[in-house]
């Protein structure tokens, strides 16, 4: 188990590497001086541009850039933004926290909804439930985060005036965002969860179990339902990527002052320290993630060996 | 199943622990108002409010109600003393010596003197603060030593004694004392210390109207109480709350805040404001006006297609301004017929544009074949992205296909990259630009936008680094520029000017105006008095009282 | 097993007509009997009739819009602007005076080219490293997987941004990173049905017959990978094309002059309360599309392999 921990950790800086590198690639073939001009219609003075492409050690050629970029991040240092000249950590923390609030409120929703509706729609196969569950669940995958993000906001936000357009900070202004987010997510835990309790229901063991004699809730909680959510964490821990790509959507729409409209805003900008911390945390975050993923696997599952 | 339920409460704690802060902030509102009232309003992030930076409008509201300098401007562009008690001009316009009002303070306490003034100017300037405001200062003697890193001290400006600040320009300019409106030019106490002193950057200790309540909480809010040791006109609010909105939508955030109560003062999206000015415009709530900036085309003046006066003109005159501001802007913008806007009433001469005037398909024709610009000729339009002029390029792109059977190719590109593409000597064609001004000076857009002092190539690359990227070149023209400058009688300078803006603007065509610049707020007129937009864009919070 | 194989010979069809002189080859008689089950399970299921009637209508809109569409999508009209569903327009006009209905008509061109385009690239990178990375495993297969690792670790939407960032916005940069960051789903699916059918029988009395590698690839382990493979890619058009609205709505994808769903919609944001018009019709659009592929896709998985039902 040690060994192979540390087996994937050394993958794991292997592919943050490689994508740290593409990134870089991108960003610096653009034809834009990215401290050429601030956002607005004035060009900088020469000296002033000079004297920044010095300071962000700009004029090195972008091997320099990257290893000093790969030895500043060693020490928890991402460097400096363009444009308010604040170290990027201190720029993006609160930004990270509003971003992690969301997603945190949209994995829970996931759960409750998804698992929930997955259960119910296998337990009573083929029932009025399980139609409408399922037609649910594929019709959710076909609504893009924005259509939903839209028509709740026209009719919780300006229609019934239920919750605020500006996030105040409540509860209020978490729900709508946290549940466009969620429902896409939602809809894939459910029939996923679906599919697995059928399979695992069949099984020889849970069968065994019932002839046994077990009394039903008995075996549902130990048998069906421990061995139905593994296939339901692994997604979970999957669909980070499509959560964070979400939230991108989603905080664009609620106006959540998280990292994705971080992002966007510093793509416009071209403001290249923001780009690469927000996309480098969010790849570090996601290969993190898998690897906790294959260790609960473990875990939860006894048959599996990691080796 | 636990784990879920942990991380609710979590989060559930998060949000208790926010709302608990939100509501023990309009508790303190309710509070002050007894002593004057709070003021709140919503901003994007600045990017500084420490004057060594502090450049856009929300960065200047904050900056000047925290310092105050030699002169404020009002939104007409007059010049209103503070700290100057009296001014003497050299004749040759080359010496300004200012007599500093004696006795007032920084909020620590601290002396405001000449000094204090030498100070601030040489710590925007400086090479290591890399300000993208030290422009203004371009004129003083000493700016290249300093602002090249080789000197310490401003060469041009000395305070021989406490009350006298003396500054030294190179170039005869008489509109000098103008550009000290802008918040770069303000004093700082000692504290103030280099550029990067982060403390200072985030609580500047100033000695305005307003000083900082703890430190700038960035993306969230700045709060500004009265400075009571003040030693101008005091101001009359208690307080006030800037909430710091998502840049994204700040403009709904504000307009949305208004609507709810929580805003005093907001602005609106453009496809909004038709539905707001029927509402608010009867309680007295709109505030409509015509600041100091314009929005134009860049004509590339030494590229094909448009390297004469004549295929510029023909571009001119086949858009119809007139039906864009009504169809795409729904009626909330004006064309517009000069480069110097309204509220410099001095200079202001509707008209001078006369292809501004009025789409004329005929004389645009005639113009183009003057001009050599034929039907299927390629024209590139480049215009910035995410910054909502999508729209309206595309109607102008329409007209010109229509009117003159160009080939218009849009070009969008994101900021940096769009001024990248106008800086390049190889680019040709129009692209979509705006110029705010920085000071009340006509100056402040003639010779930026169309001396050739401002096209600033640079000899290896070719690339315009100055704001005249449209290349306009014409002695004459910059001829008119100096001696502007080294004109004493305002109205004989004026005049100097106007006749400059005539050449390049309508006989040449240099460039090529759009719309005026409107600015269109939302006040909270039924709780204070006197709320009006400065010649920042901003409220004046310094005047405003509460009812 | 037993169905994997089955489903195996629907793809041998589509990869060579020539397969049919093949010795190996089933008797065509029996794949007409599978080609028309799998139909049959098909066209059993309500809702994947439903997603291929979505499919072959967007399709068809796509390939007559210029019949279909009353107006120019790029005619406008300044004098009409911002004007209410009816009045000669059926969905009202936009900003710029032009006809709603046309461009959405005109949008299903862009939605088509993008999400087919994508996932074919995709799929074709993915095949390609997928199969050589199953078939060769050891070191091939660590460095390729690799290398998906890393594509893969970038999620969708921010990958796409990154790319687009380095070319420009365009159609072709939209679906070159589309492309770029989908094809080690499809590398891992195919590597892993490898892995599972590189010790069958077949594949072993091929082997031991003599073939070579390049023949066992071609013949034996794709044809018989590939099914997993199409169920993916089916399903995955209507995440591309959501993908593809979602960066125009986020500014960052066609150029916004083109008629496309996510720039009707990026532009109709602000007019929300104000003119909702704008992009409730846009939106359904995108809906019908993605559903309509979502459907199929569904639904093809399950004629194929209906275990999974």
């Amino acid at each position: 188990m040690g060994r192979y921990v540390i087996r994937r950790l050394g993958q794991m800086v292997v592919v943050l590497f490689g994508a740290t590198v593409i990134l870089f690639c991108c960003l610096f073939v653009l034809p834009g001086d990215p401290v050429g001009s601030l956002g607005g219609d004035k060009a900088r003075d020469p000296a002033v541009v000079e004297a920044l492409r010095e300071r962000y050690g700009l004029n090195d050629p972008l091997p320099v850039q990257y290893g000093n970029f790969v030895k500043n991040l060693a020490q928890g240092d991402l460097g400096e933004d363009y444009t308010q000249r604040r170290p990027v950590t201190e720029v993006l923390a609160p930004k990270l926290t509003n971003t992690a609030e969301l997603a945190l409120a949209a994995i829970v929703l996931d759960i409750l909804i998804g698992l929930l509706a997955g259960l119910i729609a296998a337990l009573f196969r083929y029932s009025f439930w399980d139609v409408l569950i399922t037609l649910l669940t594929t019709m959710a995958v076909g609504f893009p985060s924005f259509v939903i993000g839209m028509v709740l906001q026209k009719v919780f936000v300006v229609q019934f005036k239920w919750f605020p357009l500006i996030s105040d900070g409540t509860m209020n202004s978490l729900i709508l965002p946290a549940f466009t987010l969620a429902i896409l997510d939602a809809a894939l835990v459910a029939r996923l969860m679906r599919g697995t309790m059928l399979e695992v229901l069949r099984a020889d063991y849970v069968k065994t179990a019932v002839a046994k004699g077990l009394p039903r809730r008995t075996v549902l909680v130990k048998h069906v339902m421990r061995n139905s959510i593994i296939p339901v964490v692994t997604y979970l821990g999957i669909s980070f990527g499509s959560l964070l790509g979400g939230a991108l959507i989603t905080e664009a729409i609620f106006n959540w002052d998280g990292i994705g409209l971080a992002l966007v805003q510093a793509v416009q900008q071209q403001n290249n320290p923001i780009i690469i911390g927000v996309v480098s945390f969010g790849v570090a975050v996601f290969v993190l993630l898998n690897l906790l993923v294959d260790l609960l696997y473990a875990v939860l599952d006894p048959r599996i060996r990691l080796a | 199943m636990r784990g879920a339920t942990s991380a609710k409460w979590v989060v559930g704690a998060v949000i208790v622990a926010m709302a608990a802060t939100a509501c023990s902030s309009n508790d303190a509102g309710s509070k002050d108002s007894a002593k004057g009232g709070t003021f709140r309003l919503g901003i994007t992030e600045p990017t500084a409010i420490d004057p060594y930076n502090s450049q856009e409008s929300e960065g200047a509201l904050v900056t000047h109600n925290l310092f105050t300098g030699l002169y404020s401007a009002t939104v007409d562009g007059k010049l209103k003393p503070e700290l100057a008690e009296s001014v003497q001009t050299s004749d040759d316009g080359k010496t300004w010596t200012f007599k500093i009002k004696q006795g007032t303070k920084f909020s620590n306490g601290e002396a405001v003197d000449a000094e204090s003034f030498v100070r601030g100017w040489t710590r925007v300037v400086a090479k290591d603060s890399a300000s993208d405001v030290a422009y203004p200062f371009a004129g003083i003697n000493g700016y290249k030593e300093l602002n090249g890193g080789n000197a310490t001290t401003f060469a041009g400006v000395t305070a021989p004694d406490a009350s006298t600040l003396k500054v030294e320009l190179s170039e005869a300019d008489f509109e000098f004392d103008k550009k000290t409106v802008h918040q770069a030019f303000s004093p700082v106490p000692k504290v103030a210390g280099a550029a990067s002193n982060k403390a200072y950057n985030d609580a500047p200790i100033g000695n305005g109207p307003f000083k900082m309540e703890g430190s700038w909480q960035h993306n969230k809010s700045i709060t500004l109480v009265r400075n009571d040791d003040y030693g101008l006109e005091k101001a009359k609010l208690a307080k006030v709350e800037i909430s710091i909105l998502n840049s994204a939508n700040g403009s709904t955030l504000e307009y949305q805040g208004f609507q709810s109560g929580q805003f005093d003062w907001a602005r609106m999206p453009t496809p909004q404001q038709p539905v707001a000015k029927a509402k608010y415009s009867p309680m007295k709530k709109w505030i409509e006006a015509d600041t100091s900036g314009v929005n134009y085309l860049v004509a590339f003046n030494q590229t094909a297609p448009l390297n004469n006066p004549d295929a510029r003109k023909a571009i001119s005159y086949a858009i119809d301004r007139e039906a864009i501001a009504k169809g795409v802007f729904q009626g909330m913008q004006k064309p517009a017929t000069s480069v110097l806007p309204p509220s410099f009433a001095d200079t202001y001469q509707d008209g001078v544009c006369s292809s501004c005037v009025k789409q004329d398909k005929e004389k645009a024709k005639q113009y183009a074949e003057k001009g050599g610009l034929k039907p299927g000729t390629v024209l590139d339009f480049g215009y910035n992205t995410g910054a909502g002029h999508e729209e309206w390029v595309q109607a102008v792109a329409q007209q010109l296909k229509d009117v003159l059977g160009l080939d218009v190719k849009l070009n969008g590109k994101p900021f940096k990259e769009a001024l990248a593409q106008q800086q390049d000597k190889a680019t040709g064609g129009i692209w979509r630009s705006a110029w705010g001004a920085d000071y009340p000076t006509p100056d402040n857009f003639l010779y930026p936008l169309l001396d050739s002092g401002s096209i600033n190539e640079d000899p290896a690359t070719g690339k315009a680094a100055g704001d005249n990227r449209g290349r306009y070149n014409n002695p004459k023209f910059d001829e008119l520029i100096t001696k502007a400058r080294g004109t004493k009688d305002p109205a004989a300078r004026a005049a100097v000017y106007k006749e400059a803006e005539k050449l390049a603007v309508d006989e040449e065509q240099g460039l090529i105006p759009l719309w005026k610049r409107t600015q269109f707020r939302l006040a909270a007129t039924d709780k204070f008095n006197n709320i009006q937009l400065d010649f920042f864009e901003d409220p004046n919070l310094a005047e405003i009282s509460a009812k | 097993m037993t169905e994997l194989t089955k489903s195996t010979s629907v793809a041998g069809d589509a990869t060579a007509p020539a397969q049919a002189a093949n010795a190996e080859a089933e008797p065509a008689v029996a794949r007409v009997t599978q080609w028309g089950e799998i139909r049959h399970r098909f066209l059993a299921n309500k809702l994947a009739v439903v997603g291929l009637g979505l499919v072959l209508l967007l399709f068809l809109t796509a390939a007559f819009a210029p019949l279909i569409a009353p107006q120019d999508p790029l005619a406008q009209d300044l004098n009409n602007t911002l004007q209410e569903p009816g009045n000669g327009h059926l969905l009202g006009t936009d900003a710029l005076g032009r006809d709603q209905f046309s461009r959405i008509i005109y949008g299903t061109r862009i939605a088509v080219e993008i999400g087919l385009a994508s996932i074919f690239l995709a799929c074709l990178i993915g095949i390609v490293i997928g199969a050589l990375a199953g078939y060769f495993g050891r070191a091939t297969d660590s460095v390729l997987m690799r290398i998906a690792d890393v594509f893969f670790a970038f999620p969708l939407l921010i990958g796409a941004i990154v790319i687009i960032i380095a070319m420009g916005r365009g159609v072709m940069p939209v679906i070159i990173s589309l492309a770029v960051f989908s094809w080690p789903t499809v590398s891992r699916l195919l590597r892993s049905s490898i892995l599972s059918v590189r010790e069958a029988d077949y594949v072993l009395a091929a082997r031991a017959l003599g073939a070579d590698t390049r023949r066992i690839i071609l013949r034996h382990i794709i044809p018989n990978s590939i099914a997993a493979v199409m169920a993916y890619a089916a399903f995955s058009v209507g995440g591309a094309i959501v993908a593809e609205a979602s960066l125009s709505f986020l500014g960052v994808g066609v150029s916004p002059e083109v008629p496309e769903w996510g720039n009707m919609l990026a532009a109709a944001k602000d007019f929300m309360g104000v003119k909702d018009f704008l992009w409730t019709y846009p939106s359904i659009a995108i809906v019908l599309t993605v559903l309509g592929f979502v459907f199929v896709g569904d639904g093809l998985r399950d004629a194929l392999d209906p275990k999974l039902r």
